[in-house]
């Protein structure tokens, strides 16, 4: 009893520490029930540059312009400057998957937030 | 009311709504700009065209060194076939900039297509004939670093006219990086934006 009792607090203190200042967000209320994000998978590269894909899916009948845009930050939570801070558009099709792949600017950026919009709002 | 006192009101409520009615210049959000599209090239597409190729180059390997050491990068050519009046530099400096904070690349400004980029690194060792200069403080021969790889490409402009009369301009944007001690292009990238609007817009 004794032992599970301290696993259990470990996964506690961990779960607790875990970085969780990376994420996606769909920034428009319009679309967020329309957009479905289903993984997202990150890893870092032989080059030390992490790499991160967002995998979604469009659930509507109609085809969407959408547009991302990545903050990057260093582990102390830094921003780190980047040209993908802008928006860029990207295409999803009416009832199909899309996929976002990004690379870090540099092997710095290691947490990063991407926000989806609509494009136009 | 007097001719003159009418003549002044008219002027003062002309004043109000000429200045009321003026357009007034706002500064972009670049970060967020909502403006209108245009035919012609702006500051979105070059973002667009450069951040497609410097996430390309990154994830192709190109630039990932045996060594881990930085590739010296020469910029070459970049040809402007658009019929607008455009600085190269609009696309390259941004894609310069963000490769260098890549870690992998650093830029050589020494060497050019129409001669070195900044000249100062030739013209101060003319300093070496100098007896006024300290001549510990100038600098030696052979310091200078020669290209790995080089950049070029060209920018495309294709007009073609709609049948209901509208106008569609396309760009390319085509690039490629090439390793200068085999001839061999590593990297090939060609962004492409259309645009489609009025058949009297002028997209130059």
């Amino acid at each position: 009893m004794r032992i599970y009792s301290l696993i259990f607090a470990l996964l506690l203190i961990f779960g607790g520490c875990a970085d969780n200042s990376s994420y996606v967000k769909v920034v428009d209320s319009s679309i967020d029930r329309d957009i479905d994000i289903e993984d997202i998978k990150e890893r870092v590269r032989e080059d030390g540059l992490k790499e991160v894909q967002v995998m979604g899916e469009n659930d509507t009948d109609e085809y969407m312009l959408l547009r991302y845009r990545v903050v990057w930050q260093d582990k102390d939570g830094f921003d780190v400057p980047s040209i993908s801070s802008s928006w860029r558009d990207f295409p999803v099709h009416k009832n199909s998957n899309f996929t976002i792949n990004i690379i870090a600017p540099n092997k710095e950026a290691q947490k990063y937030q991407l926000f989806i919009n609509r494009q136009g709002e | 009311m007097k001719r003159s006192q009418i003549a002044a009101v008219l002027m003062a409520a002309a004043i109000t709504l000429m200045t009321g009615c003026a357009d007034k210049t706002e500064r972009i959000d670049i970060n967020n700009d909502e403006g209108a599209q245009v035919m012609g090239l702006d500051y979105r597409d070059f973002n667009q065209a450069a951040a497609d190729a410097v996430q390309s180059m990154l994830k192709s390997g190109a630039l990932d060194k045996k060594s881990g050491d930085r590739y010296v990068l020469a910029i070459s050519r970049i040809t402007n076939d658009t019929m607008q009046h455009i600085d190269t530099d609009q696309l390259i400096k941004k894609i310069r900039i963000e490769l260098l904070r890549s870690g992998k690349v650093v830029v050589t400004t020494a060497v050019g297509i129409d001669g070195a980029e900044d000249k100062m690194a030739k013209e101060a060792r003319k300093l070496r004939e100098d007896a006024e200069f300290n001549q510990r403080t100038v600098q030696e021969e052979g310091q200078l670093i020669a290209p790995d790889m080089s950049l070029s490409g060209k920018i495309i402009q294709r007009n073609v006219k709609m049948d209901d009369g509208k106008q569609q301009v396309e760009y390319y944007f085509m690039l490629s990086l090439t390793e200068i001690k085999t001839g061999l292009a590593w990297w090939e990238g060609e962004t492409v934006i259309g645009k489609r609007g009025s058949g009297k817009s002028v997209s130059w």
